[in-house]
């Protein structure tokens, strides 16, 4: 036993000179050694991801190669991310760079909206970010627009519209589809009623009829509506069968299921937020264009503007809307349909051309039966199961 | 383990010593081969364990949001770990815990409302938190019930209650219970009223730590005084070690497994319920990820001892807090977290590589963690 607790301590004292040794031996970071960003002309640029990956594919990635081309055209000296792990990490995450003398913090996603604002309020000389985050002066944010907060947000009715005004030029049936996630989220509405918006704009040009079907995925909870791709797959599905020959996704991998669906059934898709020719490369042969909200530009540009001291004080700061290119389908894109995309990307970016669609869902008239009816519900739905438990444990013991 | 009142008061150092050996090296072990994986990764494993271990501990602010981490895996873990000692495994801490949050959360935010009052914090908080408990416990009672009464085996019955409870969560939070803030996104409740909440341990911003956690501390003191120096915990643990000499001896097996799952659940739901009253001040969805299956990790290196889940517990909330930092510093995924703790877990569980690695002769007596199928 004795020789096993010398074993044992030796073991742990080899680890605790090695960790001491190590410090003051070894840089502290693989990229190279971190400067210290406290001083005021080390310009440090930190990036707080949603809960998940920095290469998700998805928001997180944008923002961070966003970041990254921050510091390739000089604007950051040293950049470095943190990924949340965890909801109630995200002050500390955005903490961690604040107090360490970071210059610009940037968060990624709407779920970061309320503790960005708060950590602005807290660091008044620390630059915030917000990719993504929808913010006016309400009763949560009473203080905005704050001189160190931009919201980067995007005209999502126009990349919604661009990419309408193409299906129906290309529709030979005259007949699209849009499958999105709950309407409830602005940019997804502004996403769909764009799309409506511009097939009916090339319709008014060309004479044309076309149907335009969009259906959100509103029947389900947040927590699923954007990570439902079968319900996306049925929906296009649905809508292939009664004739549609474009179909939009939008909204997560909901969105996602329907691309790949149409894509599966030899369909012209179109992908949402960023060029999903490279995020979904089995959909690659029929993905038409991404209606595109595209985060790395603006991003590095905002940064840009952090560092020459021209931070945006209005408290937002509008993020470009595009198509993504035709790649693959490039050769079945007539050159007139090219050039009218073109012209319409020009009108809408000069003004000339309107969507006209609302930035949120007019409020429905209200219908505030279905609230209590659906808890009412549940009540007696819960009510039974636990009586029937209760039931059945008391017959199983009696017939003992 | 029954002897130890003949024996003298070294014999119980031995003991402890013996009982603390292998989790310790089996997280030595651990460290070291996740050190390893980080090197070969190309990573710097002692930076890394350095970021850690300041991330953890290393500030005031540290140590507070390491306690912040802990306070749900005591209690989570005390739950798994009081089912294990009455011979059943809890694999539903992660549903009870749901249940327990969205009852403090309801509680929370709309009591006020229904009594058309306001309420003092001394009856707000114990209502709000005693409910929750409340829900837990009925929860877990009924897989408890089924198992008692109808041979159903618990850790299917758990582990399907967690389905129940985590789409009637989901249900709840997307409908009845929905903040109806216009700009709300998220599946969650409206805040609690300032009445039903727990005050945080210092009146410092930053430091988030709250009573929940010395909560916490005495009710792990509460758990071990119930198992070992009270008649119920006897019953508990002897229809745990053995069922069929604990009703040959006079126990009604079958209440005791009910009211084993019952305080088993009140435990989880106590987790839920503290992060909701205590931290979070609302119910979100996905905000519990997993705190109930890390629950089932901290009870097994705990020992299912009391005293030893609080360490494990700080231990696991030490290791996800301090990952944030350690990612901070060197970028390394904090991936390698749960890589190090299923490392651990598998030392733990496995505890024969631990005594091969370092020639610990084995014990004569093993702890039953629970029986077999339709034991």
């Amino acid at each position: 036993m004795k020789k096993l607790y010398t074993l044992m301590a030796s073991v742990l004292l080899a680890s605790m000179l090695m960790i001491a040794l190590g410090g003051a031996v070894m840089p502290v970071s693989a990229q190279g050694t971190a400067p210290d960003c406290t001083q005021a002309t080390v310009f440090c640029v930190g990036d707080v991801t949603d809960v998940g990956h920095v290469d998700d594919k998805s928001f997180n990635q944008s923002t961070w190669e966003g970041v990254q081309n921050a510091k390739k055209d000089g604007f950051a000296d040293w950049i470095q991310y943190i990924e949340t792990s965890d909801s109630k990490d995200y002050a500390k995450n955005i903490s961690t760079f604040a107090d360490a003398g970071y210059k610009v913090i940037v968060t990624t996603g709407f779920n970061l909206t309320d503790p960005t604002y708060a950590a602005a309020k807290q660091y008044p000389k620390v630059m915030f970010i917000g990719v993504d985050q929808f913010l006016s002066k309400d009763a949560t944010h009473p203080d905005w627009p704050l001189p160190n907060l931009v919201a980067l947000v995007y005209n999502e009715d126009q990349s919604g519209f661009l990419v309408g005004a193409l299906a129906a030029q290309m529709s030979k049936s005259h007949n699209i589809g849009g499958v999105f996630g709950t309407d409830a989220v602005p940019p997804v509405w502004r996403y769909g009623e764009g799309y409506r918006a511009g097939a009916a704009y090339e319709d008014a040009k060309n004479g044309t009829k076309t149907t335009v079907t969009n259906v959100y995925h509103n029947d389900v909870g947040f927590d699923k509506t954007f990570l439902d791709p079968p319900w996306g797959a049925t929906t296009a599905q649905s809508m292939i069968d009664k004739g549609a020959d474009v179909i939009f996704g939008g909204g997560g991998s909901t969105g996602n299921g329907a691309v790949d669906k149409a894509a599966a059934d030899k369909v012209l898709a179109i992908g949402v937020d960023s060029d999903q020719y490279y995020t979904l490369p089995e959909a690659d042969a029929y993905l038409l264009t991404s209606a595109m909200k595209p985060i790395p530009g603006p991003l590095d540009a905002l940064i840009g503007l952090a560092k020459s001291g021209k931070f945006p004080t209005s408290g937002l700061y509008t993020g470009t809307s595009g198509y993504a290119p035709y790649h693959d389908v490039a050769s079945q894109v007539p050159a007139n349909v090219d050039s009218e995309m073109q012209a319409t990307l020009k009108g809408l970016t000069d003004g000339s051309i309107k969507t006209n669609v609302p930035p949120v869902k007019p409020a429905a008239p209200a219908t505030p039966a279905t609230g209590g009816g659906l808890s009412t519900t549940a009540i007696i739905i819960i009510v039974v199961i636990v009586l029937l438990v209760v039931a059945a444990i008391f017959y199983f013991r009696r017939k003992k | 383990m029954q002897k130890s009142e003949e024996q003298g008061f070294a014999k119980i150092l031995g003991q402890i010593r013996e009982a603390l050996l292998v989790p310790l090296l089996a997280i030595v072990t651990a460290i070291i081969l996740g050190g390893l994986i980080i090197w070969v990764a190309g990573g710097d494993p002692i930076a890394a364990y350095r970021g850690l271990i300041q991330g953890a501990f290393g500030s005031p602010a540290a140590l507070s949001e390491t306690a912040v981490w802990a306070t749900p895996y005591i209690f989570a873990g005390l739950a798994v770990a009081f089912a294990f000692r009455g011979g059943l495994f809890n694999i539903g801490a992660e549903g009870q815990l749901a249940f327990g949050a969205v009852t403090a959360a309801l509680i929370g935010y709309a009591l006020p409302g229904w009594l058309h009052t306001t309420l003092p914090s001394y009856i707000h908080i114990p209502l709000a938190v005693g409910l929750g408990m409340l829900a837990g416990a009925i929860w877990a009672a009924i897989p408890g019930a089924l198992k008692a009464y109808t041979g159903g085996h618990e850790v299917i019955n758990t582990i399907m209650m967690n389905y129940i409870a985590l789409n009637i969560t989901s249900f709840l939070l997307n409908g009845p219970m929905r903040d109806p803030d216009p700009l709300n996104l998220s599946a969650r409740t409206p805040e609690i009223a300032l009445s039903a909440r727990i005050p945080p341990l210092f009146n410092i911003p930053g430091m988030r730590a709250h009573w929940g956690f010395v909560l916490a501390l005495l009710v792990a003191v509460f758990i071990w005084w119930l198992l070992w120096k009270t008649t119920l915990g006897f019953e508990i643990r002897t229809v745990g070690a053995n069922p069929d000499a604990a009703k040959y001896a006079g126990i009604n097996v079958k209440k005791t497994i009910v009211i084993t799952m019952a305080i088993s659940g009140a435990l989880a739901g106590l987790a839920g319920a503290i992060e909701v009253t205590a931290l979070n001040y609302r119910h979100e969805l996905g905000f519990s990820s997993g705190y109930g299956f890390d629950a089932i990790a901290i009870a097994l290196l705990g020992k299912t001892n009391p005293y030893g889940v609080i360490l494990a517990a700080i231990l696991f909330g030490a290791m996800r807090n301090g990952g944030t930092r350690m990612q901070f510093l060197t970028q390394i995924p904090t991936d390698i977290i749960s890589v190090i703790q299923a490392l651990i877990l598998l030392f733990v569980a496995a505890d024969a590589i631990i005594r091969f690695i370092y020639h610990i002769r084995a014990r004569e007596e093993q702890v039953v963690l629970t029986r077999g199928w339709g034991g």
